[in-house]
């Protein structure tokens, strides 16, 4: 983590390759997270956007929190924005899938679940996926999502509800 | 271990993935992109600089204009000068074209 502020001071100071070793080490984590938000429709473009942004406004990351916590919530932005211009569009996707049942009877229970998230809605699928699948504390994920922490964690029951009747439904 | 905390460490258990090796292309991708930016970064200030140094240089032709219709006197007329207006304009534009062009025939 003092590695991560190092290299983003010099980033900010217009040093390229500490940028560089700061995309290698989370480029991973934020395409992830992007991916399964955006159900993998243009989530690596979104991804460079993020690391774009996160290179022009690098003088903007004051060191308080971890590095990848500051890139997660310029990821949640950036998808916001990419999804209100998209809104329309994913839904009628989001209406098809549902219509298709789901992946309910899937037998196989990761795949089920990963079904079952991508059927949440975004604020849900978020906090689910900074909280179960990147070890985010409520509080990071709070602060990704630019939420109160009363919300998240309100957020976060209905995801583990939505996700648990999923995941009993994979062990019946 | 509460029921919540169990169902949790399997939620954990089936979305946590493991940090994978860097995807080289993907880093390629944005290092070219932020070399890029830094290009245009560098651009945009060098057309910027440009553009305050002919400003001035602008202001200061006015300027000297100016100055010499202020201090000439009131009752000469433009067939007594030995070099008119135009004539005077003209070499004023030629030489900033050559001070201008200078630099681009050099690559500044």
């Amino acid at each position: 983590m003092d590695q991560d502020r190092e290299l983003a001071r010099r980033a900010a100071a217009g040093d390229a390759a500490a940028f560089t070793a700061l995309v290698r080490s989370h480029e991973g984590a934020v395409r992830r997270f992007l991916s399964r938000l955006t159900r993998g429709e243009g989530a690596d473009d979104l991804a460079q956007e993020v690391f774009l942004k996160a290179w022009r406004t690098a003088g903007s990351y004051r060191g308080e929190g971890a590095y990848r916590g500051w890139l997660m919530q310029i990821a949640w932005t950036a998808f916001l924005t990419s999804h209100r211009a998209k809104g329309r569009r994913q839904a009628r996707d989001q209406a098809s899938f549902e219509e298709d049942g789901g992946a309910a009877h899937d037998p196989d229970a990761r795949i089920d679940l990963e079904r079952a998230l991508a059927s949440l809605g975004d604020r849900e699928r978020a906090a689910a996926l900074l909280c179960f699948g990147e070890g985010c504390s409520h509080s990071e994920a709070a602060e990704i999502m630019r939420l109160p922490l009363g919300t998240l964690k309100s957020i976060l029951a209905r995801a583990r509800a939505a996700l648990t009747a999923r995941l009993e439904m994979a062990h019946e | 271990m509460s029921d919540d905390d169990r169902i949790d460490a399997e939620l954990t258990a089936f979305f946590a993935v493991p940090d994978a090796a860097p995807d080289e292309a993907f880093v390629g991708r944005i290092e070219r992109a932020v070399r890029a930016e830094q290009r245009m970064a560098a651009a945009r200030r060098a057309l910027w600089r440009r553009f305050g140094v002919e400003t001035l240089g602008s202001l200061a032709v006015i300027g000297v204009f100016y100055l010499l219709w202020r201090v000439a006197p009131a009752n000469i007329e433009i067939s007594q000068l030995t070099l008119g207006p135009v004539a005077a304009a003209s070499l004023v534009l030629l030489l900033w074209l050559g001070v201008g062009l200078k630099p681009a025939a050099m690559g500044g």
